[in-house]
């Protein structure tokens, strides 16, 4: 029943004197379970980043998936996706999902577009306009979920297809392309910083979301806000009675997901000098398979930000390492799917504290 | 009884990782006799009942069935074998109704092979019968209330035409009234040959119902005695080791002034729910320091008049008046009614007073997160000495603040609730059944507790079903009968009796 | 035992990822070299990045490529899927660069997100060629496309001498609206029908490219035209879906259909032709050989000039050529 385990996680309690602390040696070892599992994706996100780094093709001598422009591009491509993630995170912290927040990126990068391009505005009323309208959205999501009582897959699934239909119409069912420039008809210069980096080295968007992702981090580990939402997701009815302001909570975990997302499609207009609506299809499902890779329940109430992050790093690493080495496309998804599934299959086997 | 018994249990064991649930236990069970296990929670009832309704298959010693030895594979092999059980956990599907639940996975079959609906909530009707429950079985469960869920999972063992039946704390949520027929049907099935394990924390029923009484301490029989003989103090203090003075505590002091004080109290709910009455001319009031008991049967509303004491009751419009302290009380919600002084202990511990996947600091801090704040971070060493000293308080054994509540027994369940609710300092205390499924030691430390705080002045509204916690614990009992109030009884002319027939809708006696 | 199965988890999982790495992984430093370095018996590394292979043309342009590519020696083919996301198809042509490609063959998603990648690889001195879809600017090496007037017209003049020289009423089911493709085939349809005054266009709706939209919307235009003389249809699916519409309605005889791709897969125009349910479909040729072939002139043939751009002409295929055809275009049996 019991063979000799390989990595020994649980077999290894710390060697203390049993005499002198002979309480604290379950404790211990329970601990170290524990925070395995707390950390798994941040386990899994090294061991991903090691195996990649065993199997990258070599040119020149160089690992080529260790080349700063490639760790660089890995952290750009899974930009979007992570913001998105972060706000996904808190919604399933609720016990919610969003369905809506693809469109909404799609939405907002419409938005952008035709905002700067054809109404002639700056950036910075643009930016505010689009992230005002993405919290909106969202925030009018979380109202019908809180009011009406109605499950956030359908409210949210109605919302993906208003805001892909809302973005059809705003852009007339096509691409509009930024240009950039002084005149009637072009984007101030400044909006295309999206698509650059810091010295040459960290592109803009990967320090956007590593800033949102450790700023979330942080709202998650310390506020009393924090805690409500967990309370909501663990049990909301006793968090209800305990006073936790439900409604207003979820209201507000749902803006910030529409927030978050329309950040995402500002990012995504500036990357690729377009606003198209039908930016960001299926986004959703990778942020929420980010979130789950991070190990955070579905069922609400149980996760972390940084279990997230790094979920969104080890999606795209994965994606990375995979293209590097020419492996099928097709293959690709079902190498994907099985990374989702033993992630999730982890946190079952996760031990309830006890 | 000169053959053998229906079940015979020898040497059995059970260990988990270390602890030994079970040690060496002997047990039978004869025909036609009702044979209560007690113990507090811990001493290895629910590890003994589990082995013999077949949950769990791996244990030490035999158990012998009419004389066979057998072993369970699973919970279907001992139905097949006769021994069926009512979890106090009840095992129903809410979504469906009744009479599905009652025949779940042996539904009758027409001859084309459909269910046969007719002949199913037939049946199910003449189960309920039985049981003296007259209830539709076309109703959803999830639309009944606790007590009448019960009723539907006897109804069900009934129906499995169960030899030996496992009671797991059956009337822990049941009235009085439905108590009385669950008696009844007890005595009908005994003179029908079943045995029955009967599990209960209430000596009272105890006293009236079992033949034989064998009482469990740390997973080891304790001692077995046949209940008319016994006195009760004997049989409390085989289950705790030690004797139990004052279950109940003594000696009350004067209560203050008026704080709660309703009039009239009806709410006419936007959307009726089936199975829940509605305040409909509630009339009572709590002096500080006083505990006013609230009594009645099942569905006379006594939930959901401190639901709508806490703003947690159905919406809709409402008649009448509240003050609290003389100034208008009428909260939108659990934080108006927190933000009032009020706070709220509801029945359904593990449904609406406890995360229980997450950690008993968590919870305890729950309702207090707001003065434990710096411009909305959480102050960590704050909230760590807070737990620590509420835990001390209120002698909550746990290993740790950091495991989860789920870890916990009952009764440590129920005080992290209490100690939930006691952080934001209340002036108006709401319990609901506070001491369900709790067992008789943690019982003693509520009313403990109770006490003191009536003491420094806190005014306590107390519902229960067990009328000898009420009569003893209470100032005052103020007795519901369909939403209304019927009668309002000082401690002195307080009895089982006057209490019983007031809470029928008998001649109400105006006593306020 | 819990602690041992998720551990063998964890390890299973890497050795999944390891493995299927592994396995395809190249011998690396052969194709180390950068791209400036022309000329035979060298080993070339050949990015292409395709758009979205769950469209069967696009599909086919892919084993285009790879089949031609096979016939050069040292040439290696490495296709990715951007899934019709223009950011994975940005971060697709990335990876090919990480990975030190000698030339990329590209057949974009839209044109304005991926100007900007395409002249990133440009730049760095990798030829590239761009396929069916343009992108914006000229920092390209080529760009190889059909056209798609030449194609309408094609049919068009099919049409007026061949089909209906007597004259008739046609009926047409159009591509997706806004289109350029659409628009295109509408419009040399017409210029083809021209010289033949007797044939008129009695109605015009789309179907989105789509086979089953193709069949509901023949049904309405059955119903709505008692007599119908032709479908044509702005490519193959669509022209099926009209056929079976018809058929339902027993006039699959009595009208005669024609569509546009013919790709050569079991599902395509020009098995429809060949069995007859259709009576002629016009190539709209991929460009994935001609690609292979001028990335030969330029990797191996160190070809310092290529014609910027290059038109693809169509075929007109019939029941005459149509098995013929589908073996010559590689179509799998």
């Amino acid at each position: 029943m019991n063979p000799p385990s390989p990595t020994a996680v649980a077999e290894a309690p710390p060697e203390t004197p049993p005499r002198r602390r002979p309480i604290r040696l379950p404790r211990d070892r329970h601990a170290i379970v524990d925070s395995f599992f707390r950390f798994q994706s941040l386990f899994g996100l090294v061991a991903v980043f090691v195996i990649a780094i065993a199997v990258s093709p070599v040119r020149n001598g160089e690992n080529v998936f260790l080349s700063s422009g490639n760790l660089a591009n890995i952290v750009r491509a899974v930009s979007e996706i992570g913001i998105i993630a972060v706000g996904m995170t808190f919604v399933i912290l609720i016990g919610g999902i969003d369905l809506s927040v693809g469109a909404v990126l799609g939405l907002a990068a419409v938005g952008s577009a035709t905002l700067m391009v054809d109404s002639g505005m700056g950036i910075l009323p643009t930016v505010l306009i689009v992230l005002f309208i993405g919290a909106a959205f969202g925030a009018t999501q979380g109202a019908i979920v809180a009011r009406l009582g109605i499950q956030s897959f359908i409210v949210t699934l109605a919302g993906l297809q208003a805001a892909r239909g809302i973005a059809r119409m705003w852009s007339g069912g096509l691409g509009i392309p930024i240009a950039y420039g002084d005149g009637p008809q072009e984007a101030p210069e400044a909006f295309s910083m999206l698509s650059g980096s810091i010295n040459g080295i960290l592109p803009v968007p990967a320090l956007l979301f590593l800033a949102i992702g450790v700023g979330a981090l942080l709202v998650l580990r310390s506020t009393a806000f924090a805690r409500h939402v967990y309370a909501i997701g663990g049990n909301e009815k006793a968090a209800r009675l305990s006073g936790v302001p439900v409604r207003r909570i979820r209201i507000t975990v749902f803006a910030i997901s529409g927030l978050l997302a329309a950040l995402a499609g500002i990012i995504h207009a500036g990357q690729l000098n377009q606003g198209s609506p039908n930016d960001g299809a299926g986004y959703e499902l990778d942020a929420i398979a980010a979130v789950v890779i991070g190990g955070t329940s579905l069922a609400g109430g149980s996760g972390s930000m940084g279990g997230t992050i790094a979920g969104a790093l080890l999606l795209g690493i994965l994606n990375n390492i995979l293209a590097l080495n020419n492996i099928d496309a097709n293959v690709q998804l079902v190498v994907k799917g099985l990374v989702i599934v033993a992630a999730a299959a982890l946190q079952k086997l996760r031990p309830r504290i006890a | 009884m000169t053959e053998s018994p229906l079940v015979r249990m020898t040497g059995i064991g059970k260990r988990f990782g270390g602890v030994h649930a079970c040690r060496d236990i002997d047990l039978t069970v004869r025909a036609g006799e009702v044979h209560a296990l007690l113990g507090e929670n811990g001493a290895g009832k629910s590890t003994l009942i589990n082995i013999l309704s077949g949950v769990i298959t791996e244990y030490d010693g035999t158990i012998e069935v009419e004389g066979q030895p057998v072993s369970f594979g699973g919970p279907a092999g001992a139905q097949r074998a006769g021994i069926a059980t009512i979890h106090q956990e009840l095992d129903l599907v809410a979504g469906l109704s009744i009479a599905e639940n009652m025949f779940l996975g042996r539904e009758p079959r027409t001859r084309v092979g459909t269910v046969d609906l007719r002949r199913m909530r037939r049946q199910a009707t003449d189960h309920l019968r039985t049981l003296g429950a007259d209830l539709d079985p076309r109703r959803l469960v999830g639309s009944l209330r606790v007590g009448e869920q019960q009723l539907v999972e006897i109804g069900r063992a009934l129906s499995l035409d169960a030899r030996v039946l496992i009671m797991d704390e059956p009337t822990a949520a049941l009235a009085d009234a439905e108590v009385e027929r669950l008696f009844a049907t007890i005595a009908e099935l005994r003179r029908a040959g079943v045995g029955i394990v009967y599990i209960s924390h209430r000596m009272a029923e105890i006293e009236v119902v079992a033949d034989r009484v064998t009482v469990l301490r740390n997973g080891s029989v304790a001692g077995s005695v046949d209940p008319k003989t016994a006195s009760r103090d004997d049989i409390i203090q085989l289950m705790v080791g030690r004797s139990v003075d004052a279950l109940y505590g003594e000696g009350r002091n004067e209560p203050g002034d008026v704080l709660l004080d309703v009039r009239g109290l009806a709410v006419t709910p936007r959307r009726p729910t089936p199975g829940r009455t509605e305040p409909a001319g509630v009339d009572l009031t709590v002096r500080s320091g006083e505990i006013v008991g609230l009594a009645g049967l099942m569905g006379a509303g006594r939930t959901e008049l401190l639901e709508t004491l806490f703003g947690a009751g159905a919406s809709g419009p409402r008649d009448g008046q509240v003050t609290i302290d003389g100034r208008r009380y009428r909260p939108h919600g659990p934080r108006s009614a927190l933000a009032r002084g009020v706070a709220f202990v509801p029945e359904d511990r593990r449904g609406a007073g406890l995360m229980l996947e997450h950690s008993v600091t968590d919870n305890v801090v729950l309702s207090a997160l707001s003065s434990l704040t710096t411009l909305g971070l959480v102050r960590r060493q704050a909230v760590k000495q807070t737990v620590a000293g509420q835990l001390r308080a209120l002698a909550v054994k746990a290993a740790s603040p950091a495991v989860a509540a789920a870890t916990l027994s009952g009764g440590n369940q129920q005080k992290v609730v209490f100690a939930k609710q006691l952080l934001t300092r209340p002036r108006l205390l709401l319990l609901d059944e506070p001491t369900r499924g709790v067992d008789i030691g943690a019982k003693a430390e509520i009313y403990r507790l109770l006490h003191q705080l009536a003491d420094t002045g806190m005014a306590i509204l107390l519902a229960s079903s067990e009328l000898p916690e009420l009569l003893s614990l209470c100032d005052r009992v103020v007795v519901l009968h369909r939403g209304r109030t019927v009668a309002a009884l000082p401690r002195a002319s307080a009895t089982q009796q006057a209490i019983l027939a007031a809470a029928n809708g008998d001649d109400a006696k105006e006593a306020r | 035992m819990r602690y041992t199965r998720r551990a063998a988890t964890v390890l299973a999982l890497a050795a999944l990822v390891a493995t299927s790495a592994c396995s395809v992984e190249d011998d690396p430093g052969k194709s180390s070299d950068a791209s400036a370095k022309c000329g035979s018996g060298k080993e070339f590394l050949i990015g292409m990045s395709q758009a979205n292979n769950a469209e069967p043309y696009r599909q086919v342009m892919n084993d285009d490529v790879s089949n031609a590519a096979k016939s050069v020696p040292g040439f290696r083919v490495v296709v990715s899927d951007a899934a019709q996301d223009n950011s994975k198809q940005v971060a697709d042509v990335e990876n090919f660069l990480s990975q030190g490609i000698n030339l990329l063959i590209i057949s974009p998603n839209e044109a304005k997100p991926l100007t900007a990648v395409v002249k990133k690889a440009y730049d760095q001195g990798i030829p590239v060629i761009v396929l069916d879809r343009k992108v914006e600017g000229d920092a390209y090496t080529a760009f190889i496309g059909g056209d798609n007037v030449a194609i309408g017209r094609a049919a068009g003049e099919y049409y007026a001498k061949t089909l209906l020289p007597q004259g008739g009423k046609v009926v047409e089911i159009s591509g997706l609206p806004g289109s350029t493709p659409a628009a295109e085939r509408a419009q040399g349809f017409r210029e083809g029908i021209a010289s033949n005054p007797k044939i008129e266009i009695v109605a015009s709706q789309t179907a989105e490219w789509l086979r089953e939209k193709g069949q509901s919307v023949m049904d309405a235009m059955l119903k709505a035209n008692p007599q119908i003389d032709a479908v044509y249809a702005h490519n193959d699916p669509m022209a099926e879906g009209a056929y079976l519409a018809a058929k339902a309605a027993g006039k699959e005889t009595a009208i005669k259909f024609t569509g546009i791709d013919a790709l050569p897969v079991p599902s395509g125009g020009i098995k429809a032709v060949e069995q007859g349910r259709l009576q002629a479909t016009f190539q709209y040729p991929t460009g994935g050989r001609e690609a292979i072939d001028m990335a030969k002139k330029i990797l191996v043939d160190c070809a310092k000039d290529v014609p910027k751009t290059t038109t693809l002409g169509t075929m007109q295929i019939t029941k005459d050529n149509a098995a013929q055809t589908y073996t010559t275009l590689g179509g799998k049996q």
